[in-house]
């Protein structure tokens, strides 16, 4: 239906008239209310004329919008957010939820924060719209930034930036309320903004900086190693702050970057360095997947099963095929999860069986997204229902429903997971994986100490902030993709293998995107049911899964049992490690407890035996360490056990225990590294004063832990990038590497601009194409140990040609010629010099260019592995059963530290990401259907601003001399020690061990009321 | 969201007219309502606005009590002086809730009209009784959020905080509609014995106008927790609203509130009777708390909160008791 100008000017504000504020509210002096609201029906002042209904169809309305009347045609459904985002293009504003839980839509309507997803648009009326775009002086076109904006950049309050422009709007308004609030006052205002990358602690900094006011929170504290100087020839550095450094030999070769001194010795790298991008974060510049809107794009919808096991009998897809606006239909022919290695073993007629509820049957294209949902409502579905297996215990008995027929396989992702093909099946149970080592029976028999635990893991969702999504566009001559993922390579390879296309053929983008944490990586299901109905309505398809489908469908950290044993001798020596797992990642492979109890504290005989047990629930896929957290929830816990019962403090023992396993010597970076960590870590949460388990009186008890934390040393070769220099002196690196959200594009700008005597914000770095030479996917703590000695390895054959044309304009030789502090000169004469965009004019062609490969690693030493010991101070409440963080101290190392700022972004994240999984999150599942119950982010809980604790962050810089930059990630060790310390510090405090996640009031309480039986 | 119709009358008299047709459903705050249409568990045919009608979103205090509209935000609630000093406990609960957005968009009447969170009830796929069929899926499934009291027939605790506070404080809800009425806000909430379909007695074309609290006897005393796990946005566990009238140390008149263990907040009378004529102190508090308990029938998951309520309530008997007397400022003369 139409509506002219004039019917606009019906839903203008009008002059409040009506009796009811006499009536109810005036009513003064009146025993009771009674009276005055017998007037409540008061009626209509004759002169007014009824109130107009508008739609359901399209209605224009005007509302003011960062201080500009807007005009748009919308129906009465569509929410602020979506008028925002699809009618204005204000795309800053974000759609985390679409249940008002998130806080990603956060708004000011008049100067208040509203969620913009729980308003419909024409309730706005007259009051003022005020969305990230208005905040900044002048809107975001390069004008000044609001003060706490300009605080968001500087402290790097921020990561994926998905949450960012709410997070900034709810801080915008507690400061035009409170000039000088306080830290629970901050807490308080963005306690409905939700961040999964936790960027609280820097909110709460940001602030308070922007309001005049010292942080109190712990400022960062980096550990410089050693000397400035450059190693002497033939030689790289190794060593660690704090601990001895030396120059050992290296054969490198003739044509490669040469090895930098320490940090010390640098300008750039290392010193702590906003993002590059956070403006674009701060002022929702920033285009997320999410945001991109191509001419013509249709919207798509899945059609998915309620039922957790099931045949599906029949599709009737014809009346969705008739609706008005329905331009593709597409039925599942592909079975998701595991693959059986002999399909004929499963005989289901036409469709793919259903394993779990959510999984996708079918979906639609359509031209608007309400008509995908319609038209996904249309798609009549029949389904055999069968009996399932909805958890672990259940999958394991012995006549337990049959997930899968017979024997299937899945591979890993690029961030970890997945098992090893054909281990054996049986019913529900696939595997073991297993390593061993001796006689571990016969070892453990012979132990004279022996601890053992059964630990119990919950299953914890990825929920990244931006859901998993993609814009598919399908062309005859090229399958180009914008999607959410961490692997824009990944997701090319694999619809390149899909749709049997050449990769050439297919272009994945992604330029920002709203958080992974190990969960994107490949296409997806999702996306090649986007592909393919982009292919048959010849039009571009944008699929984005809702919150409820993120939950369900697309990744968890998988739930886990695990029983350990260590056998010791009396004095601490560790004989034996028997570790034996049953994981379940639903309907996939890859629910292992990873290697921590090999590795950590080796023992001269060992056993480990990882199995996988299949149920009727969504898969699993990677997630931040995979394994390794739940592994060492019970290996620390069990050292812990260990020390009380041999009666030695447990700082002690773990020195004692962190030994190579082959000569009993401690000098391997990692466990060097772990002994400096443990020390400085307890001076700072003052181990000393520990108090025995359950000493303190009172119901509310504090306590003390620690975790270790490791993670593997992973190598990703294919890790390329170009540099290019013009002629006039601009410089630009690209890669299919991605940023998601650990600052990976400023760390290459970083990398650049050192050994091009430049400042990062010089370099243009053009990253998340896969037409670019193709980086590593960001995973695994891969990214920069990939990437980083590939740039440095373009830029120096760059350099090299540009000192060649340098030397002969300035008649030097090329040897003689140093970059540093943006001049090209010679080291010998300094009237020989020039300004580097002089010295790039001497370019003989256009531009200077190199593609390169990662370097392979310098025969030296091995370094396995890094990590970081972390101690947390919790307060317990034993008589509700709450648990409350206090305090944790993270001391980590991680290689030479690029960006100590980014750092220390990514480990405040890992410990909230811990404490989450330690304290709140659990996937529920019905019992009997299957389903996920609390696919919400509301009730599944994660952790807020008032649950951070304070965090103090100590970098170790360290050098282990096996490539150019030594750069490691950190985002997995920063995620794997926490639960492990919080768990160790809930016994410090109340006496009683939990051996299971997530410690909620409800097993807290349980924990409680058993003790310490067993 | 099915699409629907929207109206926003500027009259009650407009505003119940509009409601008068079938599939018609009032929107204030939208807070819920929105949830509920995007979960697919509604699909009404028309939205009555009703953020125009006048004099819906003020606040009376006066000596004969205190009037609110249904519009008055929970931000309002948590922030208004004057409703601070009158009823701290009511601007304690409302300062609890939820998330500061949702607060500054939620009204008082949306927040007593919300439908339940049980997660059975929101999942359009579970048929359960509140949505017209025939099993609470609670009973033998994942009742962790649920009810530990009258929760045989449907399980769903009743969402409103507010309304702890509120029924603790002898609040009255003014109902505007053809028969305009005024009841206890006690008696307004409806078990699922006596109407599964419904939370509260409020019968189509009717609206919530708003809610009257009278002025605090003199001696009034008055405390609220609402008990969490998670400090940032989360449903409680318990919530509890004492309000003893006091003489010196001993207690005249108890009335304990807990909220979030029953279908309807659910009033503790022997625990109130227990307390009154005796004096606060922590064996009596414990006394009454673990009377406040007796007859809990927890389901699978939930029988923690059995324990916590207690500790909790007997905690809020004794800030009770310690509290400033209600009108006052801590601080402040009596």
């Amino acid at each position: 239906m139409g509506h002219d100008d004039d019917d606009d000017d019906d839903l203008e504000p009008a002059p409040a008239a009506g009796l009811s504020r006499r009536a109810f509210l005036g009513a003064t002096g009146a025993g009771t209310a009674a009276a005055g609201l017998v007037t409540l029906s008061g009626a209509r002042p004759a002169r007014a004329a009824a109130p107009r209904v508008v739609g359901p169809g399209a209605v224009s309305i005007s509302l003011k919008v960062n201080g500009t009347p807007r005009t748009l045609k919308i129906e009465p459904r569509t929410t602020l957010a979506r008028a925002l985002r699809e009618e204005l293009k204000l795309t800053g504003t974000k759609i985390g939820c679409d249940r008002g839980a998130c806080g990603a839509c956060t708004v000011h309507l008049d100067g208040a924060p509203a969620l913009a997803c729980t308003t419909l648009a024409l309730e706005v009326g007259d009051r003022a719209v005020t969305t990230i775009e208005g905040l900044a002086n002048g809107g975001s076109g390069g004008g000044k930034l609001h003060p706490i904006q300009q605080a968001f950049v500087e402290e790097d309050a921020m990561q994926c930036g998905f949450c960012t422009p709410g997070m900034v709007m709810s801080c915008a308004a507690l400061l035009a309320k409170e000039p000088k609030p306080d830290r629970a006052a901050i807490q308080g205002a963005v306690s409905g903004n939700l961040c999964r990358c936790g960027t609280y602690p820097k909110v709460l900094t940001a602030v308070m900086k922007a309001s005049g006011q010292k942080p109190d929170g712990f400022p960062l504290e980096t550990r410089q190693a050693g000397t400035s100087a450059a190693p002497p020839p033939g030689t790289a550095w190794v060593g660690i702050a704090g601990g001895p450094m030396t120059a050992q030999l290296r054969t490198i070769p003739e044509t490669e970057a040469k090895p930098w001194p320490t940090n010390a010795g640098l300008a750039v790298v290392g010193k702590p360095t906003p993002r590059l991008d956070g403006r674009a974060k701060v002022t929702g510049e920033a285009q997320y997947t999410s945001d991109v809107a191509l001419p013509g794009m249709l919207h798509a919808k899945r059609v998915v099963s309620p039922h957790s096991h099931a045949i599906v009998k029949r599709i009737d897809t014809s009346k969705a095929e008739r609706l008005a606006g329905v331009k593709a239909v597409f039925v599942v022919k592909k079975q998701e999860g595991a693959t059986l290695v002999d399909p004929s073993t499963e005989k289901n007629g036409t469709f793919p069986k259903i394993r779990y509820a959510g999984q996708c049957v079918a979906a639609v294209a359509a031209t608007t997204p309400d008509i995908a949902e319609e038209a996904a409502g249309l798609v009549l579905v029949e389904y055999e229902v069968l009996p399932a297996v909805t958890s672990l215990d259940a999958a394991l008995q012995p006549a337990a429903t049959l997930v899968y027929p017979a024997r299937v396989n899945m591979g890993g992702s690029a961030g970890g997971g997945g098992a090893g093909r054909d281990l054996a099946q049986q019913g529900n149970l696939r595997g073991p994986t297993q390593q061993s080592e001796g006689d571990v029976d016969a070892a453990l028999a012979a132990s004279a100490v022996k601890v053992s635990g059964t630990f119990r893991t919950q299953v914890q969702t990825h929920s990244a902030m931006e859901t998993h999504g993609i814009v598919a566009d399908w062309k005859k001559d090229e399958l180009t993709v914008y999607v959410s993922t961490q692997g824009t390579a990944t997701v090319r390879d694999e619809l390149a293998t899909v749709f049997d296309l050449p990769k050439t053929k297919v272009r994945a983008i992604c330029d920002f995107m709203g958080g992974g944490f190990g969960a994107k990586f490949g296409a997806g299901h999702y996306g090649v049911v986007a592909v393919e109905l982009s292919r048959r309505a010849q039009a571009p398809v944008r699929l984005f899964l809702d919150r409820r489908e993120e939950h369900t469908a697309v990744g968890n950290r998988p739930g886990t049992l695990q029983t350990l044993t260590l056998g010791a001798t009396r004095n601490g020596a560790l004989e034996a490690v028997d570790l034996t797992s049953h994981g379940t990642g639903g309907i996939a492979t890859g629910a292992g407890v990873g290697n921590a109890a090999m590795r950590l504290f080796p023992a001269p005989v060992s056993r480990s035996r990882q199995y996988d047990v299949f149920m009727h629930a969504g898969p699993g896929a990677a997630f931040r360490a995979p394994g390794m957290p739940q592994g060492v929830f019970a290996l620390d816990q069990l050292v812990d056990e260990l020390a009380e019962r041999i009666g030695i403090d447990s700082l002690v023992l773990r020195d004692r225990l962190d030994i190579d396993e082959r000569d009993g010597s401690a000098t391997a970076p990692e466990r060097l590294a772990r002994r400096l960590e443990r020390k400085i870590g307890a001076d700072r949460i003052g181990w000393g004063q520990r108090h025995a388990p359950g000493a303190e009186k009172g119901p509310i008890k504090t306590g003390i832990g620690v975790g270790t934390s490791s993670w593997r040393r992973g190598v990703e070769m294919d890790s390329a990038c170009e540099l290019r220099v013009a002629r006039d002196g601009s410089v630009q690196l690209r890669s299919s590497v991605m940023d998601i959200g650990t600052g990976t594009r400023t760390a290459l700008a970083m990398l650049v601009a050192e050994d091009l005597g430049l400042r990062p914000q010089d370099i243009d770095v053009k990253i998340g194409d896969t037409r670019w030479p193709i980086g590593p996917a960001s995973g695994g703590s891969r990214t920069l140990l990939g990437i980083s000695p590939a740039v440095r390895q373009a830029v120096h054959e760059v350099k090299t040609k540009l000192l060649a044309a340098v030397a002969k304009k300035l008649d030097v030789s090329p040897g003689e010629l140093r970059i540093a502090a943006g001049r090209v000169e010679s080291a010998t004469n300094p009237r020989k010099a020039l300004p580097w965009k002089q010295a790039c004019a001497a370019i003989p062609t256009d531009e200077l260019a190199a593609i390169a490969s990662r370097p392979a690693d310098w025969q030296g030493p091995r370094a396995e592995g890094y990590g970081g010991v972390q101690f947390a101070q919790v307060q317990v409440d034993t008589e509700t059963g709450v648990i409350r963080v206090l305090r944790v101290v993270a001391v980590h190392e991680c290689g030479r530290l690029i960006n100590p700022l980014a750092i220390q972004s990514q480990i405040n994240g890992g410990i909230l990401h811990g404490i989450s999984w330690a304290l709140f999150e659990d996937r529920r599942l019905d019992g009997k259907t299957g389903r996920v119950l609390n696919a919400n982010m509301d009730q599944y809980k994660i952790l807020g601003a008032r649950d951070t604790p304070l965090i103090d962050v100590i970098l170790l810089d360290q050098y282990v001399g096996l490539t150019n930059t030594d750069a490691h990630g950190i985002g997995e060790p920063a995620n794997v020690a926490t639960a492990a310390a919080l768990a160790n510090a809930v016994y410090n405090a109340i006496g009683v061990r939990i051996r299971e996640l997530p410690m909620t009031p409800r097993t807290v309480l349980a924990a409680l009321r058993k003790g310490n039986r067993p | 969201m099915k699409s629907f119709e929207w109206v926003q009358p500027e009259t009650v008299d407009d505003a119940l007219a509009a409601l008068g047709q079938a599939g018609a459903v009032p929107l204030a705050g939208g807070v819920d309502l929105l949830d509920r249409l995007k979960e697919r568990l509604e699909a009404p045919s028309r939205l009555v606005s009703l953020r125009k009608l006048p004099g819906w979103g003020e606040i009376k205090v006066d000596a004969a009590g205190t009037r609110i509209g249904a519009n008055v935000t929970l931000a309002r609630l948590a922030d208004d002086p004057a409703l601070g000093r009158a009823h701290p406990i009511l601007a304690e609960a409302a300062s609890h809730a939820a998330t500061p957005q949702l607060r500054a968009m939620a009204t008082l009447g949306g927040n007593l009209a919300q439908r339940p969170r049980c997660w059975y009830y929101r999942a359009e796929d579970f048929a359960c009784r509140k949505k017209g069929g025939t099993a609470c899926f609670a009973q033998d499934g994942d009742a962790e959020l649920h009810a530990i009291f009258g929760n045989k027939v449907c399980a769903a605790p009743h969402p409103s905080t507010i309304a702890t506070a509120l029924v603790a404080l002898g609040a009255r809800v003014a109902i505007a509609g053809k028969q305009p009425r005024e009841v206890p806000l006690e008696r307004f909430f409806v078990a699922p014995e006596q109407d599964v379909r419904r939370e509260i007695d409020l019968a189509p074309g009717e609206l919530i106008a708003g809610v009257t609290v009278p002025a605090a006897p003199p001696g009034l005393r008055a405390a609220y927790t609402k008990q969490v796990a998670k400090q940032s946005f989360d449903w409680p566990i318990v919530d509890v609203a004492v309000a003893l009238v006091m003489n010196g140390r001993t207690c005249k008149q108890a009335t304990i509130v807990l909220g979030a263990v029953a279908p309807v907040p659910r009033r503790a009378a022997e625990a109130e009777r227990l307390l009154a004529g005796a004096a606060v102190d922590v064996m009596a508090a414990g006394r009454a708390a673990r009377a406040a308990i007796a007859g809990a029938t927890p389901l699978a998951g939930n029988d923690h909160k059995v324990p916590i309520l207690e500790a909790v309530l007997a905690r809020t008997i004794l800030a009770a008791a310690a509290a400033a007397a209600a009108g006052n400022p801590p601080g402040g003369k009596p």
